[in-house]
């Protein structure tokens, strides 16, 4: 987590979080109307640039995913659930950086986002859907805490509607973006100083395990829990009359969220292998 | 489409300093969740209006109403339908009602809580605020030049599309999804295009001293004016009195005896 404040030193990586927001927004905004939840959530192809603002700008990319998506609401959907949609997002692109760096999936010797390889594309695939999950984890289980729509329903919607365009449309982007971002200077770990940049290592790895570990066992533990209490997925969430605001959701999910955001502050920084 | 929500008029709203509004949209956000008491949330919303008429502002309703209403008919649909309560008809249940005209309702004010913030606060208001309220100026600035950038990149994605057109691409037949795989391409140029100027861009911030100090001064000079106290004060006020009255002190209990 160190880099993700110590960003804001660079004036580069200031610009990056606000042309990277400008960005997620231009493209949610003109998509609004294509509603899938009224006034939560809506038909998503920018669901593609978090996942790609991540692995690019790192840090900057998830403040900018977090800030561009706030901006989105604006035009249709601000509420109290903004808050959560704003943490969702900033971890739809900060999980894919870490877990890049972290889990292992790609050679350490070789960590540039080139999607090059099979291993790359794989690793991609992964890191992308970790992330959806992460932001419908986050959002979906602050709604239900404010009873305003069942966790199964919206979790199980909003994971499919980031995954599908971070995975279909995301792929090619990368190929193509990341020479020119790597040309121009733009990488987060060019910019940034090297002592704030996080780098594999026993502690990052196990901070990414623990992270997916988190994600999947607070999404799909909070589904058991939420069937439990007689909620369904997708749209049959709403017909199946379940209860919203159960306790069991709530627990189970909120320890995956907030064990997410602890697991977010355990890294390996160049200063530890000294 | 006319990005700016901004509407600009001399009125009592705009004059207050943007943290007593930033203040007031919370409170109306924290009741609006609370109350469960239709009556008192139609008051709520009545008093929002009154709000927003107040400052001139209710036109910019207008470019919304399309996304409030069909919050509303999802809302009462859905839960008439999905609470198997009795009394019912057919499959349509009494309480399911009440409880999908209250989801609507609050969902409904929210929204229209924050666009008429939007509507009274300039970006320049709202950024200064966040800096006075601790924000980081950095992170405010950010937050700003995003707003402000979101014309400029929807013009230059209309430009990227027209020289696409002129090159044959047909974006305009075809059913819904075919013209949105259509559009798919065009991302990529739209992204290179605004991403190309990051250099250049921080060159001119640090030009201009941007970074050079912590402490800046500022052109917008905010000051907490007697009417900003007065508003806060019955806002609060009005606050302890709602929920003394209403039914909605129950919330906490309901979330802490939530069923399993």
């Amino acid at each position: 987590m160190n880099e993700v404040f110590a960003m804001w030193k660079k004036t580069k990586m200031v610009v990056l979080v606000a042309l990277s927001a400008g960005l997620y927004a231009a493209l949610l905004i003109p998509f609004k109307g294509f509603v899938l939840i009224p006034g939560i959530t809506e038909f998503r192809p920018a669901s593609v640039l978090p996942v790609v603002l991540g692995l690019l700008f790192g840090p900057a990319g998830a403040w900018g995913a977090a800030i561009g998506n706030l901006i989105g609401d604006f035009f249709g959907s601000l509420g109290v659930g903004s808050l959560f949609g704003f943490i969702g997002n900033f971890m739809f692109a900060y999980v894919p950086y870490k877990l890049w760096l972290g889990l292992g999936l790609v050679p350490r010797d070789d960590l540039a986002p080139d999607l090059k390889s099979t291993r790359k594309i794989t690793a991609f695939s992964v890191v992308a859907i970790l992330g959806a999950l992460a932001c419908a984890l986050v959002i979906a289980w602050g709604l239900e805490i404010l009873r305003l729509v069942p966790f199964a329903a919206l979790g199980s919607i909003i994971s499919l509607n980031n995954a599908l365009p971070a995975l279909v449309l995301g792929i090619p982007m990368m190929i193509v973006l990341y020479p020119r971002i790597k040309k121009w200077d733009l990488l987060w770990t060019d910019i940034m100083n090297p002592e704030d940049v996080p780098i594999p290592g026993g502690l990052s790895r196990i901070s990414s395990i623990l992270m997916a570990l988190f994600i999947i066992t607070g999404l799909f533990g909070g589904f058991v829990a939420a069937f439990k209490a007689g909620q369904g997925f997708l749209y049959e969430g709403f017909g199946t009359g379940g209860d919203v605001g159960s306790m069991g959701v709530i627990l189970i999910a909120g320890v995956g969220t907030i064990g997410l955001v602890f697991s977010s502050f355990i890294q390996t920084m160049p200063s530890d292998k000294k | 489409m006319d990005m700016f929500l901004y509407i600009d008029r001399d009125s009592f709203v705009h004059r207050l300093d943007p943290r007593t509004k930033l203040l007031l949209l919370l409170i109306s956000f924290i009741l609006g969740l609370c109350i469960k008491s239709l009556t008192f949330l139609l008051g709520l919303l009545a008093v929002v209006l009154m709000y927003g008429a107040a400052g001139g502002v209710l036109a910019n309703l207008r470019r919304i109403r399309v996304v409030l209403l069909m919050i509303a008919l999802f809302s009462i649909a859905i839960w008439t339908i999905s609470i198997p309560t009795e009394p019912r008809f057919l499959i349509f249940s009494l309480d399911g009602l009440k409880y999908g005209i209250q989801v609507a309702l609050k969902t409904d004010l929210m929204i229209i809580s924050g666009m008429i913030f939007l509507s009274a606060t300039k970006i320049e208001e709202i950024a200064e605020g966040l800096v006075r309220l601790r924000m980081p100026y950095r992170a405010a600035f950010a937050f700003s030049t995003a707003i402000r950038l979101v014309p400029m990149i929807v013009a230059t994605s209309f430009t990227i599309i027209q020289a696409q057109k002129s090159r044959g691409l047909d974006l305009d037949s075809g059913s819904v999804v075919q013209r949105i795989r259509r559009h798919v391409p065009l991302v990529v140029p739209a992204f290179v295009s605004v991403i190309r100027g990051t250099n250049i861009f921080a060159m001119a911030l640090e030009s201009k001293g941007f970074g050079y100090s912590d402490r800046r001064t500022t052109l917008l000079d905010l000051r907490m004016g007697g009417y900003d106290w007065l508003m806060i004060a019955g806002a609060l006020l009005s606050a302890s009195v709602v929920f003394l009255l209403s039914e909605s002190v129950a919330y906490g209990a309901t979330l802490v005896s939530g069923g399993f």
